[in-house]
């Protein structure tokens, strides 16, 4: 008997939306075009988010505040990949870091450059290094690196 | 709020990668056979059933339906949970919602995987398709290569950064989770019901195996099973007419957080090895059980760790130990089945995982050791009182029971 049989099929992925990405995503995305951060913050519990929901995560009421954040924070934790989303051996581990950026609640995910990877640590600071043609999407924060 | 007991425990009997001899509803009637012929109950005993297993992992999207009748639950009430890897933990506690509340008397709780016959990684997709196509919509790289697209492949990418925080706050290094990994490697050795199993395992060994993401191993992280578990639960005056020895629930609890790791649409604000989840469950269960201090009268633990050093952090999480203890507790030898804070004698869900059955088994396997009746795996000191640990959803949802050996007392 044959171990796997292919049945052929099609799946709409376009119908996925998410409101989120209207408000919160989108500031940010528009304000990554001039190289800034812009997040969401809460006016009850002051709670900063990048990028923001259009609700807060704590006091679940809608926020809507824009507010700046650093491009610069803090490894909060990370890991480090040796293989590419294929199983294929990368030539060099890479390492993605979870970083609070200063001024901001939540952590951001990214990929970090310029460390060897028994130099990385939690608590470590980094900045964004910002792509040099910047079109408003997330590939504009290039990678981080350390401060 | 009635008492409920565990009256009777039925497993498949292997759990393996693939059962090729059997479909899945076959597969779970040997699970439904073994628990009646270890109780002398049949389907006319059972008032309803309670079905649990993954979102579609095997492309089966009604399986409590196809299985109806090797379920014994023809015209009777039915109900399927799915919680993810918590499952079997929130179909066992379905099931004690049954009888707690007085409706029903006797209930058979039911949970299965037959991962060989999907695909776990498409399962896993399913659950952050709409996250995935907005980030990807917003621009993001989703192979990993620059930006934020640091996503690691399936569960074992996002838990490598819960691996990571739990080893800086916790002071723990990667050598501890190679040997909690080896510790239950040697369990499931004695675990009938387990499928990894090496009685010769050492942190050595698990060591040399490759990176996955620092700091998991493969190694360190579980297999991908076949197997079914099925356990009756009864009313305490049903219990006496079915068992001379029972096992109680003194308390069940769940609860989530936000969508932690890799949860860029909507803000990731939670440390994924802080898991509030998990402390806030357990104490609600401590409080609902009578129970004021876990680490003098809980005698034994199940944690569900998918990934081996979940067992050393859900110890410190559900307060069976100090934060940055458990590790030490494991240096001296405490977490073995010979030790004071026995975890995982069978082999936690890092030797065995048919993921439906997983967060189940917590409870079963805690049943067996207040029963006595683990066998090779029984652990050295007496259990009087048992605390079951279920993680799962999104990486941020834990589940609780907490067991006894006599019924709770108001």
């Amino acid at each position: 008997m044959e171990e796997t049989r292919v049945v052929q099929g099609t799946w709409d992925i376009s119908t996925f939306k998410f409101r989120i990405e209207g408000v919160g995503l989108r500031r940010m995305l528009d304000g990554m075009k001039e190289g800034k951060l812009v997040g969401t913050r809460c006016h009850k519990c002051g709670t900063v988010y990048l990028p923001g929901p259009f609700y807060c995560r704590k006091c679940h009421i809608e926020i809507n505040e824009p507010t700046e954040v650093s491009d610069h924070g803090e490894i909060m934790t990370y890991t480090i990949g040796y293989a590419d989303v294929r199983g294929n051996p990368l030539d060099e581990p890479r390492i993605a870091p979870v970083v609070k950026l200063d001024g901001c609640d939540s952590w951001i995910m990214g990929v970090l450059q310029g460390v060897k990877p028994e130099d990385v640590h939690v608590g470590m600071r980094v900045k964004v290094q910002w792509a040099e043609e910047r079109t408003g999407s997330l590939q504009d924060m290039a990678y981080y690196v350390p401060e | 709020m009635r008492n409920v007991g565990i009256v009777g425990i039925g497993y498949t009997p292997v759990f393996v990668s693939k059962r090729k001899d059997v479909n899945i509803s076959e597969m779970i009637s040997e699970a439904v056979e073994a628990a009646f012929s270890n109780t002398g109950l049949g389907p006319k005993d059972i008032d309803a059933v309670v079905f649990g297993n993954m979102h579609t992992f095997e492309g089966v999207n009604l399986p409590h339906l196809w299985a109806a009748d090797y379920i014994a639950s023809l015209g009777k009430p039915l109900m399927r949970i799915a919680t993810g890897g918590t499952t079997g933990m929130s179909a066992f506690h379905a099931g004690y919602y049954h009888i707690a509340s007085g409706l029903h008397d006797v209930v058979m709780v039911v949970t299965y995987e037959k991962q060989s016959e999907g695909d776990s990684q498409v399962g896993l997709m399913g659950i952050i398709t709409p996250e995935v196509m907005a980030m990807i919509a917003a621009g993001i790289d989703v192979t990993g290569g620059s930006g934020m697209g640091a996503i690691g492949g399936g569960s074992a990418g996002g838990i490598s950064f819960q691996a990571s925080s739990y080893l800086h706050h916790s002071g723990a290094g990667i050598e501890h989770i190679d040997e909690q990994a080896a510790l239950e490697r040697r369990n499931a050795a004695k675990n009938p019901y387990a499928h990894l199993k090496d009685p010769d395992a050492t942190a050595e060994k698990v060591a040399q195996t490759p990176l996955v993401s620092w700091p998991i191993r493969f190694g360190h992280i579980c297999p991908t099973s076949d197997g079914a578990t099925v356990a009756i639960l009864a009313s305490e005056k049903a219990a006496a007419r079915i068992t001379e020895k029972a096992a109680w629930v003194h308390a069940v609890a769940n609860c989530a957080s936000d969508a932690t790791t890799a949860n860029l649409i909507e803000s990731q604000i939670t440390d994924p090895a802080e898991h509030l989840p998990a402390i806030i469950a357990s104490r609600q269960a401590y409080e609902r059980a009578g129970i004021a201090d876990p680490k003098k009268e809980i005698d034994y633990v199940e944690i569900y760790n998918g990934f081996a050093h979940q067992a050393l952090m859900y110890l410190e999480k559900i307060g069976m130990c100090e934060v940055g203890e458990a590790h030490k507790l494991q240096e001296a030898g405490e977490l073995e089945m010979s030790g004071r804070m026995p975890v995982n004698a069978s082999g936690g869900v890092v030797s065995t995982n048919a993921i439906g059955t997983s967060a189940m088994n917590r409870v079963t396997e805690c049943a067996l050791q207040i029963l006595g009746q683990a066998g090779e795996h029984q652990v050295e000191k007496d259990v009087h009182k048992a605390v079951a640990h279920g993680w799962g959803g999104m990486m941020q949802y834990v589940t609780i029971t907490v067991l006894g050996d006599k019924p709770k007392k108001d």
